[in-house]
């Protein structure tokens, strides 16, 4: 089918292919468009919109395809779908860490479970196939909005005050007046509510709140860029989520900066709330088991570090800063936060002994084994010393030459064989927590333990995020173009007042019933009759048919 | 001074609850009248407007009271959303005079207001998570745009109860019959837990393993009819110990994966409401909805179709921006992460994906009119949803409310 520009035979505007009303004076001139594709002549004011009009190559049909509403609503509703689906069980990164994922969904959920995991269910949100959906719907929103944006806006540009009388007639909103006495009157009043006047002859065009046409444009305008921001994350150095453990009175260098930064943890604080300060919360403080958190507080001093950049010199680190963590309350340097995560005392700082002599009298002073980088000989009394022989900070077992395995060099699970030596004497023994063996046999003296020391330690999350400015320029353009669009009208009225008659007619992009209620008033001031709404008429009818 | 804000605050809820309760009577009988006068409206409306003031002077004194926006736990955020309704009725009535709306929205917001009540009133203090004023912007702007989005519900559920036959042998009269059904049963839930939990007082203990391998204690407040996996009947003797004793149990038992408790409720209600429809049925020998059908004679369909549409175009962006926006703002600096796809924040972003759906289908396929009133109340469907069950059933980061 050869594409032909279309010259209207009314006013003789020549309009590009596919045109249904003219876009000069609104004359339908393209009788045979398909009805099916097209429901709403007036949502473009009846220009041509290219995937209505073109079929023919390959990159026609590709374009017909994104431009598409249909495909557009398929795509979000499959992700909408996907979504859902991914909240039937929790996904990975909520099970426990360091669980093997298949085993703890199979155990916890059984079959299901493990089909779950198999399908790749338990990373939906960063599986390639739901990624892949999010760039067709990018796709799809630049593909629509170029093809219906573009001819819009040179249809609203371009349009003119006159308009011939079958596009008054095909208006929701249309009536017709025997007399146009007022009409030039009734077109002022409407100015003086904020319509653009445009005159051309005996024809008026009044028009306000254009800007909300391009609402939806703008929205997906933001959309695209918050799709395309979120891609960044997968380029280097765009995004950094880290860990940082840090025990108290540590000081650690921050990773991913490369050394230039350090940080000591100077305290950390955890409060809660108090069951009995007589304020309005004690009831249901007391009646809750157990104790509310009232605040988790790492306490920081932050350095910078003078030589970071001299490869193998010793670090010279110049205080910045001191700040107090807390939830809500991130620390900002450079282009990192660092949150409140977590704390840790699970770690062990020091255990603390003392000897007993076989009728159980206790000898000199206590002693204490300081975990991390403990002595290897502690005096007790003038004769007697105690000394280290081995020492595992995470005891696993004994191995054939008498060695102790650890089975991390955390210190969680400890254990040490203690010599004690008196004189000339020497006694073997292993200690653990909660034993305690004799390695020598008849021992006279034993170890016993007092009481443990633990570190706390604060967990902090390290995040740096390049792609969040962008996505939020996104989001907040999304929400502009959204607001824009459904809290502006876009009205246009229309008086014809050739001859002797006056038409009006008027359209608007929703909220007829304010668009009416508003040409009622101007029409009442001058004695005229109410407009006629075409749609209201039908839905009555249907209902009496 | 702050118990005194607090009791006032309590107090002015429940007036508010029992004048909404009385003013459905005047609101009723003015739709169901024939004369022209606009008395029994205008007591009802005036009604209305009192006890929306005093919910908003219990938000006000709570706050006073607490010193945080109450916002923070089941109970507040459901009460919110009550009160929320009735604003987004009284906003729908000074534009469109539309009375009729009031005798869908204020049962629903009353229903909403009990059920919230279920869980604990107490006034809590925060946890470090929700200390930010991050809280208040955030829920009271949700909170907002559900209370907008819900009347798109109601202009949708009017609509095709006046549009749809009750007698007609279609399957859209048959699922206009199945959102009745399951409005009934909603309703004979909140209304056998609040008589069984809080008259009654029926409270079974059973303690049983849960998922984690920790020994809990489920509360029974309906007859079990499903347990946990080798859950013993016990009884609480104080100090927090038990004693086996006999409960009744029906005899199925589940692995703890699912929540027993909750799903013997779900039962319950289902069971309750069937009968109770099953009852009514016989009675009237017609479809239940029926019998609301006659309120609906004066409704205008094509104002409810515009009411539903402009309801969607307010309270859509509005979600957008308390929703999605703040919501992710402050998750960035609570949880240092702006997304997460925690099971909350998913099913907000396809509550989103819904409403994108339903103005793409209303502006570019013509969905309007019954189509139109479908999508909006499966639009509250999702709406509730996301508040109610996905706190019962799935444990993720918003576990408070």
């Amino acid at each position: 089918m050869e594409l032909k520009e279309i010259k209207c035979n009314h006013c003789g505007h020549v309009n590009p292919p596919g045109t249904q009303l003219c876009q000069s004076c609104g004359k339908m001139i393209n009788e045979d468009y398909d009805k099916k594709k097209i429901k709403d002549l007036m949502r473009y004011d009846g220009s041509a919109v290219r995937s209505k009009v073109r079929s023919q190559s390959i990159f026609d049909k590709i374009w017909n395809f994104f431009t598409s509403i249909k495909v557009g609503v398929g795509i979000i509703a499959i992700i909408a779908i996907a979504a859902a689906i991914g909240t039937i069980l929790p996904q990975e990164y909520f099970i426990p860490i360091g669980a093997d994922p298949l085993q703890h969904y199979t155990e916890q959920y059984g079959t299901f479970g493990t089909l779950y995991y198999k399908l790749g269910f338990t990373q939906l949100y960063s599986s390639w196939w739901f990624v892949l959906l999010m760039g067709l719907l990018a796709l799809s929103l630049i593909a629509a909005s170029v093809d219906r944006g573009v001819p819009l806006y040179k249809s609203l540009k371009n349009q003119r005050a006159k308009k011939h009388a079958s596009f008054f007639k095909r208006q929701r909103l249309f009536k017709e007046y025997e007399s146009n006495e007022n009409a030039q009157a009734l077109a002022e009043t409407f100015e003086n509510k904020k319509y653009k006047l445009k005159t051309d002859g005996d024809h008026y065009l009044l028009e306000k709140g254009r800007l909300s046409r391009w609402g939806p444009y703008i929205n997906h305008t933001g959309l695209i860029i918050l799709l395309a921001g979120s891609m960044l994350r997968f380029f280097p150095g765009v995004y950094i989520d880290e860990i940082i453990y840090a025990q108290e009175g540590e000081t650690v260098s921050i990773p991913t900066t490369d050394g230039q930064y350090y940080m000591r943890n100077d305290g950390f604080t955890l409060d809660t709330y108090d069951e009995d300060a007589g304020t309005v919360f004690d009831q249901s403080l007391q009646n809750n088991m157990e104790m509310t958190i009232s605040n988790f507080q790492t306490d920081i001093t932050m350095f910078e570090n003078k030589t970071a950049d001299i490869v193998g010199s010793s670090p010279d680190l110049e205080e910045i800063e001191n700040y107090s963590i807390r939830v809500n309350h991130p620390y900002y340097f450079d282009d990192y936060e660092l949150y409140q995560s977590s704390y840790d005392n699970s770690q062990m700082k020091s255990m603390t002994f003392r000897l007993e002599d076989s009728e159980g009298n206790v000898l000199g002073e206590n002693f204490t084994v300081g975990l991390d980088d403990p002595a290897d000989s502690y005096e007790i009394t003038e004769d007697i010393t105690i000394n280290m022989k081995a020492y595992s900070p995470d005891f696993l077992e004994i191995d054939e030459n008498g060695t102790l395995i650890s089975e991390t060099p955390v210190p969680t699970n400890p254990a040490f064989v203690f010599e004690v030596a008196a004189g000339d004497t020497s006694e073997l023994s292993l200690l653990q927590i909660m034993n305690s063996t004799d390695i020598t046999q008849d021992n006279e003296y034993s170890i016993k333990f007092v009481e443990a020391e633990e570190h706390m330690a604060s967990v902090l999350t390290l995040k740096k995020d390049l792609s969040m400015p962008i996505i939020a320029t996104g989001f907040v353009i999304f929400l502009i173009g959204l607001f824009i669009g459904s809290y502006i009208n876009h009205r246009r009225i229309w008086i014809n007042a050739e001859g002797d008659t006056m038409k009006i007619a008027a359209h608007t992009n929703k909220n007829y019933f304010g668009l009416k209620k508003e040409m009622n008033a101007a029409l009442a001031s001058y004695d005229l009759p109410e407009v006629f709404d075409k749609q209201e008429k039908e839905e009555n009818d249907k209902m009496k048919g | 001074m702050e118990s005194t804000f607090l009791s006032l605050s309590n107090t002015f809820i429940f007036i508010a609850f029992l004048i909404l309760l009385i003013a459905l009577l005047p609101l009723g009988i003015s739709i169901k009248s024939k004369s022209e006068s606009k008395k029994y409206e205008k007591l009802a409306i005036w009604m209305i407007v009192i006890a929306f003031i005093l919910e908003l002077a219990y938000f006000i004194m709570r706050w006073l009271a607490t010193g945080h926006a109450p916002v923070s736990n089941m109970y507040e955020f459901i009460a919110m959303f009550s009160i929320m309704l009735i604003g987004g009725f009284l906003i729908t009535y000074h534009y469109f005079k539309t009375k009729v709306f009031g005798l869908f929205a204020i049962p629903v917001s009353l229903l909403l207001l009990g059920y919230g009540s279920l869980f604990s009133t107490d006034v809590q203090p925060l946890i470090p998570a929700l200390q930010s004023n991050w809280l208040a912007i955030h829920v009271i702007t949700v909170t907002l745009s559900y209370g907008i989005l819900s009347m798109s519900a109601v202009a949708g559920l009017i609509y095709l109860i006046k549009a749809i036959p009750a007698d007609e042998n279609s399957w859209r009269a048959r699922w206009l019959e199945a959102v009745m059904i399951a409005i009934l049963t909603v309703v004979m839930y909140m209304v056998t837990t609040v008589f069984m939990q809080n008259i009654i007082g029926y409270n079974d203990e059973f303690y049983y393993t849960d998922q984690q391998g920790q020994q809990v204690i489920a509360e029974y407040h309906l007859p079990s009819l499903i347990n946990y996996n080798d859950a013993i009947p016990v009884e609480h003797v104080g100090n927090n110990e038990y004693e086996p004793v006999d409960h009744f149990h029906l005899g199925i038992d589940l692995p703890p994966v699912i929540k027993a408790h909750t799903l013997n409720t779900v039962v319950w209600s289902i069971i309750i409401g069937l009968i109770t429809y099953g009852i009514v049925r016989l009675i009237i020998r017609k479809r239940l909805f029926s019998l609301v059908k006659p309120l609906t004679k004066k409704a205008d369909l094509a104002l409810m179709d515009e009411i539903g549409y402009r309801s969607v175009i307010i309270g859509f962006p509005l979600f957008a921006l308390g929703g999605i926006f703040f919501a992710a703002i402050w998750a960035q600096i609570a949880w240092s992460r702006f997304w997460g796809w925690d099971p909350k924040e998913t099913w907000a972003f396809i509550t989103f994906m819904f409403y994108t759906i339903f103005l793409h289908l209303r502006l570019n396929r013509g969905y309007e009119g019954e189509k139109s009133a479908w999508l909006a109340v499966g639009g509250f469907i999702l709406i509730l949803f996301n508040l109610i069950a996905i706190n019962l059933i799935v444990a993720g980061l918003h576990s408070y409310a």
